[in-house]
């Protein structure tokens, strides 16, 4: 014990303290990766060889292919792998059983499978996407080079299976044993930064009221990171000793981060419309209102948060709560005195929000509470309720490109394939269709596959000296084989680190692993290589050159698709079902909008506009809904006709929008509105809180309609 | 127990069947320790759970070779 103190008291004194410190955050938890990847993939071919598996080279290049720094990743990849080849190997063996002799059929079924593979894996996020896609080229790898004897499909199918599979298990063997990294400790810590930015930037009464501006980080960020830390939080489930209900609590508190974003922003854009109209009063009022809220999150240090702190909080915050109603009406009648023009409808949209805000940070807050609790001692007060999905929402017309490009990028390749009579052209079509598929989620699939062709040519090089060269040089057995391959291997675990180099990694490992001779004897001819390289780089122009005729994707049509698919959503929400949930209406929006900013090639003025389309359908959306809940309980001589009209002619204006239908619904609501305000109001408690309810949302929509400048008509081209 | 077992009229070692069951049993061992809070108190969860593994697999399999 005394040894250890003076050791640490020496580090402390060690002039390179803070170096050294660096050192171990920075480099050398990428040095330790890179052990990792070299043990991995030793051992996947020393166990391969041994075993005497016909092709050793798979089972190494499954182990580059799934490994990644934090052990999560690599269970949820590992996991689809397993998927995806069982089911590509399945298909395999039906198709090459049943049409190995039929031309015709033959590509025809490929080529149904490629597109259902294709289609079926964009519909799915994360790594299931992977496990569909690799469904669909596992066909190509196994049924392809057995077509002349297909007796031996079953062999390959077979060895494939069990190649993979030892791949996936020394990786997962050598990341959960050796230093693991956990993805829930990132999550934490992701979760603790985004709770302390959302306290700072409400705690700031300028990021409400002020001018929206984009050099603030605060505000631009507080929106960011939905669907990237639900992906973090679904694939940390296959970690060792992950805790479900920890789980559970990221997934509320995800939820609760989109509502609260959602509200805020909303709040923003009202406020900047009042702002605009120069209503000063009614700016003094708000501000009026939200000072209490501040002020309560001024008081939370900014350091480390310890539960006491936020139990403080969340004792004031429930105070203010109970006085915001009082001081709103206090105001409304104050500003009924002072103000002439329209003001009402803003007055009581933006005070509502307010409240909104508040309760929903106030149920942040608790949830955050319960989580800290949860992690320190294991238990919490707070019992959660519910489990909460986050749903997804994709557009048939990216599902429909993807699949069409799939089967365009195999059919051209098969016909080069059955023109040329080339024995290696089948190396060409499983690149095509390897590049064709996997790629297609990136923001820009060209650069993507210019990257993997560098990639590749650097790795053909590298081969080409290890096969000529190097292997028949001086290796013997399997360990000077494995010392000969570290230094590479090790090259390839450092460029997996940086994010810049990912595309042209994975055209390195792709090439590097199918042309280095890794096979049990050696066997490689010189010709042999040339042609299959060449084969596999005209493959990967193939694949190219389907990402610049299956192109028809632009900022404009994106624009009308998003603008048609949020428009459909609110006409569903006037007549559908109502037991939609504002969690699923959330998550599928935010998911959307992602998909089409990395698809859809936005720049940055039109990727803010669709996200102010977002919110405005997001609002609209929920209003509907609560409305529509309202009146469902109210009693039939309350029910007042013209909401029924105002619903109505909510629905037609989205159906079919143009400016003079724009005009018309503003003013129906405007008139349903008055006639509301001027009945008598139910006396009973539970029935005016509902009549009351259903007078702000009807004002809400109005006032995000009358703000909404560009939505759902689209006036202004913002692409160019 | 043999050494090799036919399944669906196709012949394979019994090893792979075992592989599978263990992995199922293991996946729900799994699952009620992380619930149950064992992990916590584990030093390396990473190599309890590989180690649980490789006493769930290799028990039948010496079984076989015995």
């Amino acid at each position: 014990m005394q040894a250890a103190n003076i050791l640490i008291s020496s580090l402390k004194r060690f002039p390179w303290q803070l170096a050294l410190r660096q050192w171990l955050t920075i480099d050398a938890p990428v040095l330790i990766y890179m052990a990792k990847v070299i043990i991995a993939a030793l051992l996947a071919l020393w166990i391969a060889m041994t075993l005497n598996m016909p092709d050793p080279r798979t089972a190494i290049f499954t182990v580059f292919i799934v490994m990644h720094p934090q052990s999560g990743l690599v269970f949820s990849k590992s996991y689809y792998r397993i998927l995806g080849t069982i089911a590509g190997v399945g298909i395999s063996l039906v198709i090459t059983g049943m049409f190995s002799q039929d031309p015709v059929w033959f590509i025809a079924f490929f080529a149904l499978w490629i597109g259902l593979t294709t289609a079926a894996g964009f519909k799915y996020r994360n790594f299931q996407f992977y496990g569909f896609v690799l469904a669909g080229y596992t066909l190509c790898i196994v049924s392809l080079p057995v077509i002349e004897t297909p007796l031996d499909v079953f062999d390959i199918a077979v060895s494939r299976f069990s190649e993979v599979l030892i791949g996936i298990m020394c990786a997962t063997l050598v990341s959960d044993i050796v230093f693991p990294r956990r993805l829930l400790d990132s999550l934490i810590a992701s979760e603790q930064e985004r709770f302390r930015n959302v306290l700072s930037t409400l705690s700031d009464p300028q990021s409400v009221f002020g001018t929206f501006d984009d050099t603030n980080p605060a505000v631009s960020r507080f929106s960011s990171g939905v669907v990237g830390l639900n992906a973090v939080r679904v694939n940390s489930s296959f970690e060792s000793g992950s805790d479900r209900k920890e789980r559970h609590y990221y997934g509320h508190l995800n939820h609760e981060y989109m509502n609260l974003s959602t509200t805020y922003h909303s709040l923003k854009s009202i406020i900047a419309a009042i702002k605009e109209g120069e209503k000063s009063e009614v700016i003094c009022a708000l501000e009026r209102l939200y000072d209490p809220i501040a002020s309560v999150l001024k008081t939370l240090p900014d350091t480390l948060l310890h539960p006491e702190d936020l139990d403080t909080v969340i004792r004031k915050l429930s105070e203010v709560k109970k006085t915001l109603e009082e001081h709103f009406e206090f105001d409304k009648e104050r500003l009924r005195e002072v103000m002439y023009v329209e003001w009402e409808d803003e007055f009581t949209s933006a005070g509502y929000l307010i409240g909104r805000l508040l309760h929903e940070l106030h149920h942040h807050c608790a949830t955050y509470l319960s989580l800290l609790n949860h992690r320190l001692s294991g238990n919490s007060s707070f019992e959660l309720s519910r489990t909460v999905r986050f749903s997804t929402h994709t557009d048939n017309v990216l599902v429909a490109l993807a699949a069409l490009r799939g089967i365009g990028v195999l059919l051209v390749t098969m016909l080069f394939w059955i023109l040329t009579a080339w024995p290696y052209a089948t190396l060409t079509i499983t690149m095509a269709v390897v590049i064709g598929l996997l790629l297609g989620t990136l923001p820009s699939p060209l650069d993507g596959v210019k990257d993997f062709f560098k990639g590749g040519v650097v790795a053909l090089i590298i081969a080409a000296v290890y096969d000529f060269y190097l292997i028949p040089a001086y290796t013997s057995d399997l360990l000077t084989l494995g010392i000969l391959l570290s230094p590479t291997l090790a090259l390839i675990g450092w460029m997996t680190t940086r994010p810049k180099l990912a595309i042209f990694t994975f055209g390195f490992v792709f090439m590097f692993m199918t042309q280095c001779s890794l096979d049990p004897y050696y066997k490689i001819e010189p010709t042999k290589f040339l042609e299959s390289s060449l084969a596999a780089l005209i493959g990967i122009v193939f694949g190219g050159l389907a990402y610049v005729l299956v192109n028809f994707w632009s900022c404009s049509l994106t624009q009308q698709r998003v603008s048609k698919i949020l428009r459909t959503q609110i006409v569903r929400l006037c007549n559908g079902v109502l037991n939609v949930e504002r969690s699923a209406l959330e998550s599928t929006g935010r998911d959307l909008v992602q998909q089409f900013s990395t698809q859809g090639r936005l720049n940055m003025r039109s990727s803010r506009l669709v996200f102010e389309w977002l919110l405005s359908t997001l609002e609209i959306g929920r209003s509907i809904l609560a409305i529509r809940r309202s009146l469902k309980r109210l009693y039939a001589r309350y029910y007042p006709e013209s909401i029924d009209i105002a619903l109505e002619s909510i629905k037609e204006y989205f159906e079919a929008p143009s400016s003079s239908g724009r005009e018309q619904l503003l003013g129906t609501l405007q008139e349903s509105l008055q006639v509301l305000r001027v009945t008598q109001m139910p006396s009973e408690k539970a029935q005016f809180k509902r009549v009351q309810s259903v007078i702000v949302e009807l004002a809400l929509i109005r006032t995000v309609l009358l703000n909404s400048q560009t939505f759902p008509v689209v006036t202004e081209d913002s692409c160019h | 127990m043999p050494l090799d077992i036919t399944l669906f009229g196709i012949q394979m070692p019994t090893l792979l069947p075992i592989f599978v069951m263990s992995a199922v049993v293991q996946i729900l061992l799994d699952r009620v320790m992380s619930d149950a809070g064992i992990y916590h108190y584990v030093w390396h969860p990473g190599l309890f759970r590989t180690a649980v593994f490789v006493c769930l697999f290799s028990i039948p399999c010496l079984l076989i070779y015995r």
